[in-house]
This record gives structure tokens, C-alpha cells and sequence, in this order.
């Protein structure tokens, strides 16, 4: 059994927003996860859900197959959440304390010192004295405490700045590397792209596409052939290239994009339209995402 | 049990580093105590018996307060900052969490208690038998729990600022009119009327009968238990009406 986590047609609706709609997928062992999607696009709610902190309104989540809410999953579960403040009035040393005797398990102190980076100094402090930086660091070690199989991260970089990031994910590669199973969500194609080895893009509460980080680039990233053309030049043929996905005009050329240029290249010099000054255009990855962002926000 | 353990010291922790606790639940009572007893002057008859009186009255505004405020805004304060929802995801069960919270504050109260009880019999030298000083220390701890409930109501509120206002009212208007800070018997008869239904009076008369060598009336526990009750299901009443949304 590799499978660490199945969502089965999963549906959640908020009175009468619908947040998360008929999402399915599962998740092996051993394996970082990104749910990349613009706000709005159903990551929080979930990971709540598969957390177990939200109930689905239909369709059935298990973890280690088992439901999440059930203790046994909790045991081997560690989670960093979005906007949580630690209890104050303890120290950080203390905090890990408590959240360790929770599990039977935990990892011992020491590992998780040296795992998430906190020092000395940071242990004796009181949690409400932490900036924001050492907030993280003790969020992500309260994460670890339990020595969990399965770690979820809502936003995990959210506030870090580039050397914090850059830490939290050699850490995170090094915890998959020792057999850990690793969701983590983001809005950030770049971010997911690095550290993930699977990518499953969120949009309007459902998965639009799932798979490595290159195959998830190259289905978002459009690429075009683009020329000038004598205006009376009939484009029927262009348009009825199975190749092809849209054609049109700008700044008096005409953008064909493909997903194989080649085809096209080929298709122009035979079919002699009388092309000139031809380039080829490889959209922008980030730009690409932008849009498939925007356009989501602006359905909301 | 290591869990249980471990969580009832982190709520002994934080509440004796809570600023709030200390200043409201031992230094204003001892404070009002002095003052009361000794700067104020008042004609009663049986001097000692007025300053074993007055001294159950402040420890059971100490700890009447501390079970509503200091117990009902920290769980606010866990939910709006969505620690509490963190705990939701670890091992730990409900019932544990709200155990070990209950039996901290209880130890917390134990703590007020001797140590009001101490300053009482520093200040005034007040002194009662052994059985006295344990009986009165009892029947406070026992009191304490509709005010625990109470405290949880509280807890159930969005924000902190309005859990800290409304409980700063009923706890203050709870405990004048429960005559706790001066006997009821100077109040208008309408007042005496009203305390003989409230949970506050009944709190502090229990002890106040223990200390003139009685033993707490039924109807002091009857209807101490009965708000317990009462507390408890609006608790929850409420709780599930939130969790329905």
C-alpha cells in the first residue's frame, strides 16, 4: 500500500458558493505534492478538508486509509497552517514540549532543533516576542514534532524571505528524501516548479491539470508563429489546421499559436501564403500562469 | 497521560505569567481586603467575625473572576488566532484539552485560595480552625465550577475585546450584587431579594456560614448546581449552533 492519501470526487459547498468541485487524486508515498492555484481556487478548503477540519459535502478523503479524522491518522499527520499565532505566554522550548507529548512518537528534540534552525536563543523566548521569520520556524517545527509521515504545508513561504525559503526547502527535499510524504500549497508557479515533483493546478475549485512540474509548464505555455501578410491573403487553410489552436491579429500580424511550431513553419513555406519577417514566440511561462490567475479572479 | 499531564503544567504556566491574573485575582483582592477591613471604618459588632467574613468574600471574587475571565478569553484567544484549529490536527482529543484546562485553573485556584487566606491571616489575623480553613477552601473550589461554565460561554465569543467587556460587567455586577464586596445586608431590601437567586451570593454564602462555625445551607449547593447545569447546556447549546454554520 503506497497510497498515503486518496480524495475520491470531492465536493464542498459553502451555502451556496461552491468551493471545491468533484476534485480527485492520490498521492504516493515518498512523494512532495504542489496544489498550485491562484486565491480563491479551493487550496485551502482543501487541505482543510483532507486535514479533516472541514467535512466534504460529498465524496470521501482517507488517509493512510483511514478518515482524517480518526486518531491513528492524526498520529502520523503534521501540518503548517496559514495565520496561526502560537499560544502565548510559553516559551518556544516549552511549546515543543507540549506539542511533542502529544504523539507517541515525536521526534526528539534535538533532531527537530537542527531541523527547522532555531536557536538557543529562539527557545528561551516567549512565542509572542518571535518575528515573523522565527514564527515560521517554530510553525514548522511544531509541524515536525509528532515525527509525521505525512506533512501538510498551507502557504508554507508566505513572509520568508529568499535565504529562509531557500532553507525551508533543502529541509523539506530532505524529509522527502527519508521516505516522508509532503503536500504543500502555493500560488507561486515558480515555487511549486522547484520543489515539487508532482503539481496538481487548482482553478475554480477544480483540478485543470496534473502532473510533473514540465509537463504542467508545457500545457500552459502557449507558443505561436507569428508574420506579416498581404491582407487580401486568404488564412482559410491556417484555420482548418488541425495544429493550430487560435489565430489572430495584432499590430498587422498574424499570430498562429501551436503547440508544435514546426508543423507550422512547414505548413507556411508549403502552402506559400506569402509569409514574411516570421517569428517564432515563445510565450512567457510566468505570464502564462498570470492570465490563467487573473482570469480566475475574475469569476470570482 | 504524559499529554495530560504536560498540558495541565503549560495552563499552570501561562496563567500565573498572565499579568491580568495576578494583578485582578491576588493583588486587588488583598488589596480591597486591607482596605476594607482595616482603613475603612466600620461599626460591627464582632470585629474578627467581619474580617473572616470579608476574607471569604474576596477569595471568592478571586476566584469568581479568574474562572470567567481568565479561563473564557484564553480560549477566544486560542480560536481567533487559530491556535486552536492547529490543536484540532494533532493527536490530542478534545475531552483531554478541556479536562486539563479545567483541572489547571482548578490547581491555579487552590493557589489563589492559600495564598488570600495567608494575607488574610497576615493582615487581620484572622484565625479559624484547621477544618474551618479546609472546609471554606473546599466549598470555594467547589463554587467555582458554574463560573468555570461561564467561563467557557465566554470563550465561545468571536472577539476579545467583546469577551473581555462583557465579562468584565457580569463579573463585576455579579459580585456587588452577591454581596461580596459589602454585606447584602446594608442593601436595599429589593437587592437582598434579587441575590437570594444568584449564583454569586450562593457562592460566597456557603463559606460565609463555614467561617461563623455552620455548615453551608442545601439551597447554597442546590442552586449552585443548578446554574452549573443551566451553564453547561447553553454551552453547549451554543457551541452547536456555531458549528451548524
Amino acid at each position: 500500500m503506497n497510497e498515503i492519501l486518496t480524495v475520491q470526487n470531492v465536493t464542498k459547498s459553502f451555502q451556496h458558493k461552491l468551493a471545491v468541485h468533484n476534485v480527485s487524486f492520490s498521492i504516493t508515498k515518498g512523494q512532495i505534492t504542489a496544489i498550485l492555484g491562484p486565491n480563491g481556487a479551493g487550496k485551502t478548503t482543501t487541505i482543510s478538508m483532507i486535514l479533516g477540519l472541514l467535512k466534504p459535502t460529498s465524496g470521501e478523503i482517507r488517509l493512510f486509509n483511514r478518515l482524517p479524522h480518526e486518531k491513528q491518522v492524526r498520529e502520523k499527520l503534521g501540518t503548517m497552517l496559514q495565520e496561526v499565532s502560537v499560544m502565548g505566554g510559553l516559551k518556544v522550548r516549552e511549546i515543543l514540549a507540549l506539542i511533542r507529548s502529544y504523539y507517541h512518537e515525536p521526534l526528539p528534540m534535538g533532531e527537530l532543533i537542527s531541523l527547522t534552525g532555531l536557536t538557543e536563543q529562539d527557545l528561551k523566548t516567549r512565542a509572542e516576542k518571535l518575528s515573523g521569520g522565527q514564527k515560521r520556524r517554530l510553525s514548522f517545527a511544531l509541524a515536525l514534532a509528532g515525527n509525521p509521515e505525512l506533512i501538510i504545508f498551507d502557504e508554507p513561504t508566505v513572509g520568508m524571505d529568499i535565504t529562509a525559503r531557500k532553507q525551508f526547502w533543502q529541509t523539506v527535499r530532505k524529509l522527502a528524501d527519508q521516505g516522508k510524504t509532503i503536500i504543500f500549497s502555493t500560488h507561486y508557479l515558480q515555487e511549486a516548479d522547484e520543489a515539487a515533483d508532482r503539481i496538481l493546478l487548482f482553478k475554480d475549485g477544480a483540478i485543470v491539470a496534473d502532473g510533473t512540474p514540465e509537463q504542467i509548464k508545457a500545457s500552459i505555455n502557449k507558443q505561436s508563429v507569428s508574420f506579416i501578410v498581404d491582407p487580401e491573403t486568404s488564412l482559410e487553410k491556417l484555420y482548418q489546421h488541425s495544429k493550430i489552436d487560435r489565430i489572430y491579429r495584432k499590430n498587422n500580424r498574424v499570430y498562429a499559436e501551436t503547440a508544435s511550431t514546426d508543423r507550422v513553419l512547414e505548413f507556411i513555406f508549403q502552402e506559400k501564403i506569402g509569409a514574411r519577417d516570421i517569428q517564432i514566440e515563445r510565450g512567457k511561462l510566468e505570464e502564462a500562469f498570470e492570465q490563467l490567475t487573473s482570469e480566475a479572479k475574475e469569476a470570482i | 497521560m504524559k499529554a495530560f499531564q504536560m498540558q495541565c503544567k503549560i495552563e499552570m504556566i501561562r496563567v500565573l505569567r498572565n499579568r491580568y491574573f495576578v494583578f485582578w485575582s491576588l493583588f486587588m483582592p488583598i488589596i480591597f481586603y486591607y482596605v476594607f477591613t482595616n482603613l475603612v471604618n466600620s461599626d460591627v459588632p464582632n470585629q474578627a467575625e467581619w474580617q473572616a467574613h470579608y476574607l471569604m468574600s474576596m477569595t471568592v471574587f478571586s476566584v469568581m473572576g479568574s474562572s470567567m475571565m481568565t479561563l473564557g478569553i484564553r480560549m477566544v484567544q486560542e480560536r481567533s488566532q487559530g491556535w486552536s484549529t492547529f490543536i484540532r490536527t494533532t493527536p490530542l482529543s478534545d475531552s483531554v484539552y478541556f479536562a486539563a484546562q479545567m483541572i489547571g485553573q482548578s490547581v491555579i485556584h487552590v493557589l489563589s485560595i492559600t495564598i488570600i487566606f495567608i494575607a488574610g491571616a497576615i493582615i487581620n489575623d484572622v484565625s479559624l480552625s484547621a477544618l474551618e480553613w479546609v472546609l471554606s477552601g473546599l466549598w470555594i473550589l467547589f463554587g467555582s465550577l458554574p463560573f468555570l461554565a461561564v467561563g467557557t460561554m465566554i470563550g465561545l465569543m468571536k472577539k476579545v475585546e467583546t469577551a473581555a467587556g462583557i465579562s468584565n460587567v457580569v463579573y463585576m455586577v455579579l459580585a456587588v450584587t452577591g454581596g461580596l464586596w459589602m454585606p447584602l445586608e446594608v442593601m436595599p431590601k429589593v437587592m437582598q431579594n434579587i441575590a437570594q437567586w444568584l449564583p454569586s451570593y450562593h457562592f460566597g454564602n456557603g463559606a460565609w456560614e463555614i467561617v461563623r462555625g455552620e455548615m453551608p445551607d442545601w439551597k447554597n449547593m442546590l442552586i449552585l448546581i443548578a446554574y452549573l447545569v443551566l451553564f453547561m447546556l447553553l454551552s453547549k447549546y451554543i457551541r452547536r449552533k456555531q458549528e451548524a454554520v
